[in-house]
């Protein structure tokens, strides 16, 4: 197998002689100078970098065309297990770069576990490719392009709904099923393609959830705040709209992610006097918003999503105390009533040295149905895994998960939202309450 | 709209506007030295507070630490802090800003930008992308209640400081011999220089001073917020350049009052009713309006030289002012106009459609009655701004203190 | 040493121009095909795409940066305007699907308005003023962008962008839409050509140059660099509007201001006021990340076994992109600092980035004006 640019016999001569005979030219030509040497200036630049261009180009044309590793080439009688690729489409850079990383080492752990399993008497292993799309949804569909040239037969991820919107069409145009752990925007599930698919709930099904458990509390005057970014805002309207029409009086309030200063929303909030003040942003500005209303002389109830149950919301709000008795909710099935999630969470923990991050077990479980379905297919044809998915039940860490027809997952014996669980901020760690 | 939540409003922005102050003076003294926007001032404010808050992490404060001892640590990080950042100062006009002396403006921004994205990903490289958290043990808690409304200690403190570095820094310019170098040099460089003033020695110093003043203002608002991020200063930097810029470049009073007004407007622009700022709005157009119809022609007309003015002329320049948007535009199509009256149609121009924006702002505004304005505009505030004063008095609020040479 | 470079220099010199024309043209003719044939992987012809994306705005901010010396730090709002464009009229968000070339039309003209607009009061301003306007207007569109939910959907974007359709030409595929792009580029590069040659394009260059001097010489400042502004925004318009029909969803973190900056290094580093600067640039600067990224996820993994160095691949796969930008910010200051002209430098510019002291110039025995080219000091 190669890969990489290799010069070749006739390659190599025809560039040998082109420089031969420019430098044979250059010797008849030498101390002439004149009109000749009019263009010289401008154009051997032009050319000297195009050829560059040109050669480093073609080089990685030439990189990319080595014949792939078909498992049909080796030798059948020999071969009993074999090796399926399957992408992981994830964000290890970027502001989100905590969850992708959890991701990754989840699904590591999965393809440990799943790796094995037999189709048509053969058995299979399964290869992970991960890319990183860095949280931009420019990347997105080089990084999808980049996983289909690598023939996966499926792919887990993306991690962010916006990177999802942008990769979705070119995984819909190569007939790829895709199953995300973490990409919560409802719009996802909502424009008819067929080869997505989710192991989280909606922002939708969240706002609702945690617009009830705020008016459950009695507030009667709520503060909604997001920070202009995408699963932020989703969140945050679902928030206001749950919360008036339970009759809660509603100030919206905007900050923006990777401020420090919240004093100007502090003082709006002040003047307005809430019962709770909901956030539907990330921890860190979380924290200081919450310390500034602190700071400020506020005793309303904080609350927030999935976005700041993150226990790092201490250092942010300056000490624990500031966020003491803070509630938030999470966009998955609640990781207590799940009947494998202790033992995963150990394994987890055993395998890289950290705590399970948000949406592992989400991770692990958009692999083992995926694998679920292939077995069911029998084929690693894509269009057979789609339909597959939407038949399978499949019991993973999260419970028994299947997916209804527009992609999103649901569990027997509950829905909308009594599945959003309910945590509670003391002493430094994020409690589970129901 | 109690009178407790004004006077909050005012405070934060008052704070606010300090910082802006310390950051915006840098601006705009290296600007009123060599005519160049220091892209990169953001960033040196930000590692100004990295520095400090690293420092203090470093030697490790906590509750149980003598206030005394503290006051020491807090010192210590001070001094740290403003010797590495003035150093930084130093080494990026002389890496990045020395070599091209004579270049064209563009050339020079385009490095001073460059030296910011080097910066800011730098940051990131060292420190991590997660912010940078000041040890709480450090900062003053407390608070006084005045009118009501709750002032943390920090809030003066930083009011004050500043006060007292914008009167240092006013008196080392006035009064001191190398501030005497410093307007010399701003004046006309080559000049200075026959006049035996070491013009690279005194740039410097601006850099050494501006950065000096940045590392206390991002401490200061490490210490305020609790915590920094990478990419905290380019925000504040590009605020504090508008307040520099609305204050009159070059000028060291302009940058303080254009950076307090910049930190009011942004407070009271989140903070107070759609309903209050229409009123604003409509006492503003009547300032615009009076601009244009009285002031403005008065103006044009006494430009007009005894032998020529004749009623007739000076009704041609009343009436570009009163049917601007007609006579303007049609004054400034056609080639052959007299000089007064073409510069008048473009002014007159300008301070309509001025008058056009505020007055359909001030009418949206009552429309929406007594909503909010939504914060999710806060940052856009600053940017209006910025153009504004650009596009209506590039001078800015108390004139430019720079010295143009062709 | 360097006499080696300069035979080399001189062979390539004595190459006509059109041969690097034909050359260039000839290779993006056949780039799609190598993929058809398979010998190359999709991903590359993925990556070339969005590479004529840039090379359109680095030529068009070419115009303003390079031929009128405008510092433009807003340019990407343009292009987002164009991109918003073919989202909200070709898309499920309001579900109309509007013709392509009324949509282009529409595109171009709102970007070329938003430049009228943007140019009429701060023309008249410093460059460098300038340069914070721009950057103030590229912000501000953001950010209305992202909080005018009604029209854009705010932050969540616009999905499902329909597939531009041209005589009955469904377009959808890369190699369609490199085609597209480089019908775009070879057109709008020939015109852009034909001007820099004209006499508004030398107008351009002689306001850069002094512009007191040119203004005396009979060159309108405010105008021609009104329609230098006013030109390049309606290039980033189409491009913005292209690049929606291509990437079938845009959200506002499309345009941040980095994005402005990116399309700045690949003018300075392709060297300002050269239109092959400015598609060597872009063509440099889009495609070399993805090539190192590559090496290390792919080439080297697969050449010398997947636990090659972890370290590295790691860092390569989780560091890379912070080193990025701080190398572009280093970049764009060592380029300007040791060479102001860039790789394909413009004749004018690098002889004014190198102007030098007659009198050092007479103690090494060489002229102030190079006489030998004299036809070339009035092309221009």
């Amino acid at each position: 197998m190669w890969f990489f640019p290799v010069f070749t016999g006739s390659q190599y001569t025809i560039f040998h002689n082109t420089l031969q005979y420019s430098l044979n030219r250059l010797h008849q030509q030498q101390g002439q100078k004149g009109v000749g040497n009019m263009w010289h200036e401008r154009t051997r630049k032009i050319l000297a970098s195009t050829l560059a261009i040109a050669l480093a180009l073609s080089m990685l044309g030439l990189g990319g065309c080595g014949p792939a590793d078909e498992p049909d080439d080796e030798d059948e009688d020999v071969a009993r297990t074999e090796t399926v690729k399957i992408g992981v489409h994830t964000s290890l850079t970027g502001g989100l770069a905590d969850y992708g990383f959890a991701a990754a080492e989840a699904l590591k752990i999965a393809a440990e576990d799943f790796s094995g399993f037999e189709v048509d008497g053969v058995v299979y292993d399964i290869e992970l490719v991960i890319r990183d799309d860095k949280g931009e949804p420019a990347e997105a569909p080089v990084v999808a392009q980049q996983l289909i040239d690598e023939g996966v037969v499926g792919v887990i991820g993306t991690l962010t709904s916006g990177a999802a919107n942008a990769a979705l069409p070119i995984y819909q145009g190569a007939g790829i099923p895709m199953i995300s752990g973490s990409a919560t925007a409802p719009d996802l599930t909502e424009q008819g393609y067929e080869n997505f698919f989710r192991t989280c709930l909606r922002d939708d099904v969240q706002g609702e959830a945690l617009g009830l458990w705020a008016a459950e509390l009695g507030a009667e005057r709520a503060v909604v705040m997001d920070d202009r970014g995408d699963y932020s805002v989703a969140l945050g309207n679902e928030v206001e709209q749950t919360l008036e029409a339970e009759g809660v009086e509603v100030l919206r309030q905007s900050g923006q992610e990777g401020d420090v200063d919240f004093s100007a929303q502090v003082s709006s909030m002040m003047a307005f006097d809430p019962d709770v003040v909901i956030f539907t942003g990330y921890h860190r500005e979380a924290g200081l918003l919450f310390k500034q209303l602190r700071e400020a002389g506020s005793d309303a109830q904080f609350m927030g999503g999935d976005g700041i149950k993150s226990n790092e919301i201490a250092e942010g709000a300056g000490g624990a105390e500031n966020v003491e008795g803070t509630y938030s909710t999470f966009g998955g099935f609640a990781q207590e009533g799940m009947p494998g999630y202790t033992e995963f969470a150990a394994r987890f923990e055993q395998e890289t040295g950290v705590e399970a991050g948000p949406y592992a077990e989400n991770n692990y479980d958009a692999l083992g149905a995926l694998v679920e379905a292939i077995t069911t297919a029998g084929s690693f044809d894509g269009a057979d895994i789609i339909d597959a998915l939407h038949e399978i039940t499949y019991a993973g860490v999260q419970g028994t998960l299947s997916f209804d027809e527009k992609g999103d997952v649901s569990v027997p014996g509950g829905a909308g939202t009594d599945l959003i669980p309910r945590f509670q901020f003391s002493d430094g760690n994020w409690e589970f309450i129901g | 709209m109690s009178p407790e939540h004004i006077f909050g409003l005012t405070v934060s922005g008052l704070t606010v506007g300090m910082i802006y102050a310390l950051i915006a003076l840098g601006y705009t003294m290296v600007y009123g030295v060599l005519q160049l926007i220091n892209f990169a001032h953001g960033e040196v404010f930000t590692i100004g507070g990295y520095i400090a808050a690293s420092t203090l992490i470093w030697i490790g404060v906590d509750a149980t630490t003598p206030l005394a001892v503290k006051v020491l640590y807090f010192t210590v990080a001070v001094l740290v802090s403003l010797v590495l950042t003035a150093t930084l100062g130093w080494l990026i006009e002389r890496v990045a800003y020395r070599p091209l002396r004579g270049q064209t403006r563009i050339i020079a921004l385009l490095s001073a930008i460059g030296t910011s994205i080097f910066l800011q990903n730098m940051i990131v490289i060292i420190f991590g992308p997660q912010p940078i958290i000041m040890p709480t043990a450090i900062v003053p808690t407390g608070f006084v209640e005045i009118f009501g409304a709750r002032i943390r200690i920090l809030q003066i403190v930083i009011i004050v400081v500043s006060l007292l570095l914008m009167g240092l820094l006013t008196w080392i310019v006035k009064g001191t011999r190398i501030g005497k170098a410093m307007r010399a040099t701003s004046q006309d460089r080559e000049a200075a220089e026959m006049m035996g003033i070491e013009t690279n020695l005194t740039i410097s110093f601006t850099f050494v001073m501006g950065s000096a003043l940045a590392a206390i203002g991002g401490f200061l608002v490490a210490m305020y917020y609790g915590s920094l991020q990478f990419n905290t200063g380019f925000l504040y930097g590009l605020k504090a350049f508008t307040a520099a810029v609305l204050g009159g470049i070059g000028n060291i009073p302009g940058a303080v009052v254009g950076a307090l007004i910049l930190g009011l407007a942004e407070n009271w622009g989140v903070g107070l009713s759609l309903g209050v700022l229409a009123w604003l709005l409509v006492a503003g157009l009547g300032l615009g309006l009076y601009f244009q119809l009285v002031r403005a022609p008065r103006q044009r007309i006494s430009h007009i030289a005894d032998e020529f003015r004749t009623p007739a002329y000076e009704r041609q320049v009343r009436n570009v002012y009163r049917f601007a948007p007609v006579l303007a535009v049609r004054t400034l199509l056609s080639e052959r106009t007299d000089a007064l009256v073409h510069v008048s149609a473009q002014h007159a121009l300008r301070l309509m459609v001025g008058n056009i924006i505020i007055f359909g702002l001030a009418i949206v505004f009552f429309a929406s009655g007594d909503m909010q304005f939504a914060s999710k505009w806060q940052h856009v505030i600053s940017f209006v701004v910025l153009m504004a004063i650009l596009m209506f008095r590039p001078s800015g609020i108390l004139g430019e203190n720079i010295q143009e040479k062709v | 040493m360097a006499a080696i470079t300069a035979r080399i220099s001189s062979f390539f010199g004595r190459v006509p121009r059109w041969v690097y024309i034909v050359a260039v043209l000839a290779f993006a003719i056949a780039f799609p095909m190598l993929e058809y044939f398979g010998l190359m992987q999709t991903l590359w012809l993925r990556v070339g795409t969005r590479a004529l994306v840039y090379v359109l705005l680095a030529v068009g901010l070419n115009l303003v940066l390079g031929e009128t010396g405008l510092l433009h730090l807003g340019y990407v709002a343009f292009f987002a305007v164009g991109a918003y464009t073919t989202a909200i009229l070709s898309s499920p968000r309001f579900d109309i699907q509007w013709n392509f070339w009324v949509i282009i039309a529409i595109a171009m003209g709102l970007a070329m308005l938003f430049g009228f607009l943007i140019g009429v009061p701060t023309l008249r301003l410093r460059g460098d003023y300038l340069a914070i306007v721009t950057l103030a207007f590229g912000e501000i569109t953001r950010m209305t962008l992202n909080n005018w939910e009604g029209l854009t959907n705010g932050p969540g974007g616009i999905p499902g962008i329909y597939p531009p359709q041209i005589f009955g030409w469904t377009v959808d595929s890369p190699a369609e839409f490199f085609y597209l792009l480089l019908v775009t580029v070879v057109i709008v590069v020939w015109l852009l050509n034909n001007l820099k040659n004209s006499r508004i394009g030398r107008a351009w260059n002689a306001l850069r140059e002094d512009e007191i001097a040119a203004h005396h010489a009979g060159v309108g400042p405010t105008r021609a660099k009104m329609l230098a502004v006013v030109m390049s925004s309606g290039i980033a318009g189409l491009a913005g509007a292209i690049f929606a029909y291509y990437q079938q969803f845009i959200n506002p973190t499309y345009f941040l201001f980095m994005q402005s900056v990116i399309v700045v290094s690949m003018v300075v580093i392709g060297g300002m006021g050269s239109i092959p600067g400015a598609i060597l640039g872009a063509v440099v600067l889009d495609t070399t990340p993805e090539i190192i990224r590559q090496t290390f996820t792919s080439w080297l993994p697969a050449a010398i076994g997947p636990d090659f160095l972890p370290g590295v691949q790691a860092a390569m796969q989780t560091e890379f992109d912070r080193y990025r930008m701080a190398i572009f910010g280093l970049v764009i200051v060592l380029m300007v600092v040791f060479r102001p002209e860039g790789l394909l430098p413009n004749k004018l510019w690098r002889r004014e980035m190198h102007e030098e002291d007659p009198r050092e110039l007479e103690k090494t025995g060489q002229h102030l004006f190079d006489f030998e080219e004299g036809t070339q000091d009035l092309e221009v």
